[in-house]
């Protein structure tokens, strides 16, 4: 269809073809899902729960019974049990630019493999263990302080699903040949993979800056990963915009109407 | 490329279906569904009067849990026949299916854990069963998101002959939108959201049910569709 | 030319402008001041948190090598040496010359990881371990990061010596950024030692 094939860079939906017939409709849904799922999210942990920032491992056991039987704990895990998918959605995006790399398929199983594991170890349980101590009334402070403990360490400390997907997303884009991603993006997402590193240390410390709280352990941590996030994804919109029509699967089709 | 193990992963699905169906009626917490406005006490109660069952059916589900996979990757390696502009929305089911599928085990093995010891204290019990009703719940909610994008992925198709049908879409968004009320499950101890109620519970297993026996007819026919326009090289 | 003053040639033995280009790659030098950047905050805040309780510093800082710590140094700036001298050959096309000096780096190189071992291993198995007090987890955190750094800069090595004898042409670019890293890494251990081994 060489009348759309107006050379890479070009729009998808060229003068006269309406945003629902855009061909790259479905990468822009997949998309524009994610700032939704972050933005959920923030809520959710920050203003609901008041679960972020981290609270102290160290606090009073009575103020962490009073947090852990927060019902506003249920909430957030609902709302992530239904909004869990949308993680998926989001790592998807950056499977779905590795393909477009030059570099092995196993960068994509690997990714996928990394993205599953860590939606479980490192956002689901960890929620679960907050809002298990809400759920029921009677339990023994010991045991919500366990839980409390559990939820923490595993949403702050989950370390090597992540060192393997930033590891892979970072490698992907210096090894490159399609120059999909800016080069310079690989090499920030390497300290994405060394930000876990840094993480470990809240499995070792109750106190102190290497503490689930701590100031280099969360928040140098958190200064050098949101803007990242943030970037990574204003690239993927810039990549999937730039992306050739000619290189869609969709290529050889004319857009459908959404509903006939 | 053969389709011929394809076929027989397809036909694993039944066969997960009657597995799934034994351990539904086998399992002394389904029937009934056991209530979440059980004491620690009764639960302790529950797991130490159905040891039998429950480590049965934990050790059944261990087993066969993940034989529905094959029935999920069939779905998306048709998406990624589909022609969508990119395999997004296959890559978004996939990680979708796998994250499920883990909770779900996940609930498996809690209950497991809990008939291990079921003298342990009703406290630590009634956790486990907590964790075990949470965990079970979870997948309700991935069904939603990887349920939409298979429909996303079928209304954007631009093949002339598309993979599937339209009104598979349309079944798909309706299935979902039904799994919806199980992801508040946690919200309420009472009442058809609650985890043993109407809407969380039956109507869900029963969505879930359908979905899968109405999905399977239909990748039986998707699938040699594709056999007869490829060829089956056996 | 009538020019009398001779000016050098701007162009290195494969033909590359060598006066404007900058050696290496441009993202390289990216990542390497981001690196720097991040590891001067850690520096910073062990500073910081060593000024709040200098005793505990100083006491823990007893446990150290200083011996280890200084061979390591003569290593590394001994292996650094080499791969300046190493690039500087592959610029002016020698390839068996740089292959050899850049080996020898690589060599040297590996030695780091090997004292490295011997230096932690007694201490943990006397009990000095990470979560022991704040100077430990700041020392095993900044030089296991470095040590990190270390082993990539050796597999970085270890692709320039293949791209050396491999082929003909070889990417000078490339050479020069792993060049520039092994550079960095050296440069970190000189704070680290200076900061954990020197400062009593």
């Amino acid at each position: 269809m060489s009348d759309f094939a107006l050379g890479s860079g070009a729009a998808s939906a060229p003068a006269g073809r309406p945003w629902y017939q855009n061909k790259k409709l479905d990468q822009y849904i997949c998309f524009w899902s994610i700032p939704i799922f972050y933005n959920l999210f923030g809520l959710v942990f920050v203003p609901l729960s008041y679960m972020m920032p981290p609270r102290s491992p160290s606090s009073d056991m009575s103020e962490i019974v009073a947090f852990m039987q927060s019902p506003n704990l249920l909430i957030a895990s609902s709302i992530l049990i239904l909004s869990l998918g949308l993680s998926a959605v989001g790592n998807a995006m950056y499977v779905s630019q590795i393909k477009r790399m030059s570099v092995s398929p196993v960068f994509i199983y690997a990714f996928l493999a990394g993205s599953m594991t860590g939606a479980i170890v490192g956002c689901l349980f960890p929620m679960f263990c907050f809002g298990l101590g809400a759920f029921r009334p009677g339990y023994d402070p010991e045991i919500l302080a366990m839980l409390y403990d559990f939820g923490y360490l595993s949403f702050i400390g989950s370390l090597g699903c992540f060192c393997l997907n930033w590891g892979l997303l970072s490698l992907a884009i210096i090894l490159d040949k399609n120059t999909i991603l800016p080069k310079w993006l690989g090499y920030y997402t390497a300290w994405q993979f060394a930000t876990e590193l840094f993480a470990a240390t809240v499995w070792a410390y109750k106190t102190g800056p290497f503490a689930w709280d701590g100031l280099m352990a969360f928040w140098f941590n958190m200064v050098i990963y949101v803007p990242w996030q943030i970037i990574v994804y204003v690239c993927i919109f810039k990549a999937i915009k730039a992306q050739p029509e000619s290189e869609l699967g969709n290529a050889q089709y004319e857009p459908k109407a959404l509903y006939s | 490329m053969s389709t011929r193990g394809q076929g027989i992963l397809l036909w694993l699905t039944p066969v997960a279906g009657v597995f799934f169906l034994i351990a539904y009626v086998l399992f002394p917490g389904f029937s009934p569904a056991m209530s979440p406005t059980m004491t620690p006490e009764q639960v302790g109660l529950f797991f130490q009067e159905n040891v039998t069952a429950v480590r049965g059916v934990a050790i059944l589900v261990n087993l066969v849990g993940a034989m529905l996979v094959p029935f999920f990757a069939i779905i998306a390696v048709q998406m990624m026949r589909m022609a969508n502009s990119s395999p997004v929305l296959a890559y978004s089911y996939i990680i979708s299916v796998g994250i499920g599928m883990t909770a779900f085990l996940l609930a498996d093995y809690c209950w497991g854990v809990a008939a291990y010891r079921p003298d342990r204290d009703p406290q630590l019990l009634s956790l486990l069963n907590d964790m075990a009703w949470f965990f079970f719940i979870t997948p309700a909610g991935l069904i939603v998101v990887q349920n939409l994008c298979l429909a996303l992925g079928i209304y954007f198709d631009a093949r002339p002959e598309p993979i599937f049908p339209r009104w598979v879409a349309h079944f798909n968004v309706v299935t979902a939108v039904l799994m919806i009320p199980g992801a508040f499950a946690i919200m309420n101890k009472t009442g058809p959201l609650a985890w043993d109620g109407s809407l969380s519970f039956s109507l869900r297993l029963a969505t879930f049910t359908a979905y899968v026996a109405v999905m399977f007819f239909v990748l039986l026919g998707v699938t040699k569709k594709q056999t007869a326009e490829e060829g089956a090289m056996s | 030319m009538t020019n009398t003053v001779e000016t050098a040639s701007a162009e290195d033995f494969y033909g590359r402008d060598t006066q404007t280009s900058l050696p290496g790659e441009s993202s390289m030098w990216f990542f390497i001041l981001g690196d720097l950047i991040i590891f001067g905050v850690y520096f910073i805040s062990y500073m910081y948190y060593r000024g709040q309780d200098q005793a505990l510093f100083l006491e823990s800082q007893q446990h150290l090598s200083q011996g280890i710590g200084i061979s390591n140094t003569v290593v590394l700036l001994t292996s650094s040496l080499f791969v300046a001298l190493g690039t500087e050959a592959a610029r002016h096309g020698k390839r068996q010359h740089a292959y050899r000096l850049i080996g020898f780096a690589f060599v040297l190189g590996l030695l780091f990881p090997v004292l490295k071992m011997a230096e932690w291993l007694p201490k943990v198995n006397a009990g000095l371990t990470p979560g022991e007090n704040l100077f430990f987890m700041y020392y095993y955190l900044m030089t296991g990061l470095h040590l990190c750094h270390l082993v990539l800069g050796l597999v970085i090595l270890a692709f320039v010596m293949r791209d050396l004898r491999v082929s003909t042409a070889p990417n000078i670019k490339f050479i020069e950024a792993g060049g520039t890293y092994w550079h960095m890494v050296d440069l970190l251990w000189l704070i680290l030692l200076a900061l954990f081994y020197l400062m009593r």
